[in-house]
């Protein structure tokens, strides 16, 4: 079984392989090869003994997305092949470079412009506040503020559209 | 002792504060907003009301909502955790109006220790040394420059009303002093209403050392020693250990007294903390005091064995300190974690939404005062403190290697938490000689990205999970329910020996 996936920005590919032993298999993560034995002890929690050393690892979620903490350190693991399932990851790439979205779970606590309005760039557009942490989300473009999708008080995600900017210099 | 109180307050210190007073006997009310109605302390309390919607100014930071909630379930006190209304004067004179015992300071000392110029004055008179500055307030930035001129740069400037790192500034010469004062201007009438300034001292690579003290009303005035509070980020505080790595007992006798003289001389009563800056020569300075107990009382209390939640209700009830100054001694050393619902790597940005699994630690020697449990969605509304992790030892090294083992079984999926760079921190060789200084955090980790070390792991984990269709399994979303009293209730209290 082969399995590619991502951690953060780094790509690694797992391919594991039956041993013929029970709960026993061999295990390469990019050039290393390991014996690797297991046993699930609850839907949430393995043990896991890597190369002789025993290792207890917590997981949660799942449709290609895992959250993995062993000793300390928490790593969003993904699986390439299934990241638009659920909505995975919404990428810069997805948005326009005058669509403007929270860096994070937030409410929206003042409007600074009003549709029409010119805005230049770094130009602060809409306060978020976030567990008592206020943060002015700013133009990324100079343009016309073409749509605000948003309104006080609104509970907004990251991936949200809060405002679109028409890109353009002012010619007048 | 009182039959019932209300906590004013929510998450984890509301939880920590009933603990105590199911263990006295004291019926606990709860209240809370809309967005906490399965929070852990609602499910904790034997009773709870419901305040209104999930902004503060309709639910916890209002005042009568809280004060019917009381009058309307029978409670006789309110304790106000702290945080929202813990250091609002209003607030306690309104409790004590409506014939309700607020568990704290009474309301004209709070008052004048929240004004920080009143409270300098204050000091001053009682001979505690506060840092070189300002003793009135200005709006005029002529009278900042020539304050400047007299004390020497760098200076600080801050805003009268203060609090949170909002409108203050390092000047470190005249020229750009005219700049600082307007934006710390702007800030502060954005912030807190009131644009007036006043300067002080900058003192630079300071020590935060604070003092825990406990006054009645018989005139009783004790301190439980120090708390080093240096690590912080953003001016809050995320590690506090006691006793301070820098303390000889010569200092902690003359800092304990200043302390005490500070507390006799404002008229406090209750819990409360005299903080103070210490330099690099044994110099302190008097900083502020904090009229409600602290976030990182525990370590006081693992130390000390005695329950500072306990002291509060025996004090506001009336009772006289049950010890004097010559009982208390401390023993071994105890450190503190907040963990917080922040993502480390995108320089601490709030982190809320839906805890989907948790594993708190525990062992020997390990306290976790928590608020939070699987299925749990983490409010946005709130502050971001999740838990806080304490730990005791022998010595300060075995408190610190038992801290690092304690945030190694730590999981909580689902958000971002400051747990990995904790661990980070308290592994730095700095800090494990105890070179802790306030500029500790931007002079270690400027930047901070978790160690790939165990990434590999970490994807071999995934994989093996998919093969066995572990995480397919219907209970993996979340696990249900909430924890039961066994994993809740703490292996915390410690009895002088």
């Amino acid at each position: 079984m082969k399995y590619p996936l991502q951690i953060g920005d780094k790509d690694l590919i797992v391919e594991i392989e039956e041993s013929g032993k029970p709960r026993t298999v061999s295990a390469k993560v990019d050039d290393q090869t390991w014996p690797v034995s297991y046993r699930a002890v609850s839907p949430n929690t393995l043990h896991l003994e890597v190369d002789g050393t025993a290792l207890k690892v917590c997981l949660a979620g799942r449709n290609g997305e895992k959250h993995i903490f062993i000793k300390g350190r928490v790593f969003t693991v993904s699986e390439k092949s299934r990241q638009f399932e659920k909505g995975i990851s919404r990428r810069k790439a997805d948005f326009s470079p005058g669509e403007v979205t929270p860096p994070m779970p937030a409410v929206v606590v003042r409007i600074l412009v009003e549709e029409g309005d010119w805005v230049v760039q770094g130009q602060g557009l809409i306060v978020v506040s976030a567990m008592k942490m206020e943060t002015t989300l700013k133009a990324p473009v100079e343009g016309k503020v073409w749509k605000i999708k948003t309104t006080l008080q609104a509970k907004v995600m990251p991936g949200d559209r809060l405002v679109e900017i028409k890109e353009g210099a002012k010619d007048e | 002792m009182f039959k019932k109180i209300l906590i004013a307050n929510r998450g984890e210190i509301a939880v920590r504060i009933m603990r105590t007073c199911r263990e006295m006997g004291i019926e606990t009310v709860a209240v809370y907003s809309a967005a906490d109605e399965a929070a852990l302390h609602v499910l904790e309390a034997d009773q709870a009301l419901f305040l209104g919607p999930s902004e503060p100014a309709e639910s916890y930071l209002n005042s009568d909502r809280l004060i019917r909630a009381a009058k309307d379930s029978g409670a006789e006190a309110i304790h106000p955790g702290y945080g929202f209304l813990a250091e609002n004067a209003d607030f306690a004179e309104a409790c004590e109006r409506a014939g309700l015992v607020f568990v704290g300071p009474p309301g004209p000392v709070i008052r004048n220790l929240g004004n920080k110029t009143v409270a300098r004055r204050i000091m001053l008179e009682a001979g505690v040394p506060v840092i070189p500055g300002m003793m009135t307030p200005s709006s005029d930035h002529q009278v900042l420059i020539a304050e400047a001129e007299k004390i020497g740069y760098p200076v600080i400037i801050k805003a009268e009303a203060g609090g949170g790192g909002k409108g203050m500034r390092i000047v470190a010469d005249q020229a750009s002093l005219e700049e600082s004062f307007f934006s710390c201007q702007s800030e502060a009438e954005k912030a807190f209403g009131n644009g007036t300034l006043y300067l002080e001292k900058h003192l630079q690579n300071p020590r935060h050392i604070e003092f825990q003290i406990l006054a009645d009303h018989h005139g009783n005035v004790v301190h439980l020693f120090e708390r080093e509070c240096s690590i912080q980020r953003r001016h809050q505080k995320i590690i506090e250990e006691t006793p301070s790595s820098m303390m000889t007992p010569e200092l902690r006798q003359r800092m304990g007294q200043a302390a005490v003289a500070a507390a006799k001389a404002s008229g406090y009563r209750n819990a409360g903390t005299v903080e103070f800056l210490v330099n690099q020569e044994g110099l302190f300075y008097f900083l502020e005091v904090n009229t409600r107990l602290q976030v990182e009382h525990p370590i006081t209390e693992m130390t000390t064995g005695k329950d500072l939640v306990r002291e509060q209700l025996t004090v506001a009830w009336g009772d006289p300190l049950s010890f004097t100054q010559e009982e208390l001694f401390q023993q071994g050393h105890a450190l503190e974690c907040r963990i917080y619902a922040e993502n480390p790597e995108a320089d601490f940005f709030p982190s809320p939404g839906l805890v989907l699994f948790l594993q708190e630690p525990f062992g020997p020697g390990v306290r976790n005062d928590c608020g939070i449990y699987s299925g749990f969605e983490v409010p946005v509304e709130y502050d971001p403190i999740l838990s806080k992790l304490i730990v005791h030892g022998p010595d300060r090294e075995a408190a610190r290697q038992r801290m690092i083992r304690a945030l190694e079984q730590y999981a909580i999926l689902g958000i971002r938490t400051t747990i990995p760079f904790l661990l980070d921190v308290l592994q730095t060789p700095a800090f494990a000689r105890g070179e802790t200084f306030t500029d500790f955090i931007d002079r270690h980790f400027p930047t901070w990205k978790q160690s790939e070390e165990t990434a590999r792991l970490a994807a071999l984990a995934y994989a093996i999970d998919e093969m066995i269709g572990n995480g397919r399994k219907p209970e993996r979303m979340i696990t249900q329910g909430v924890p039961s009293p066994w994993e809740t209730l703490g292996h915390w209290r410690m009895e002088k020996p």
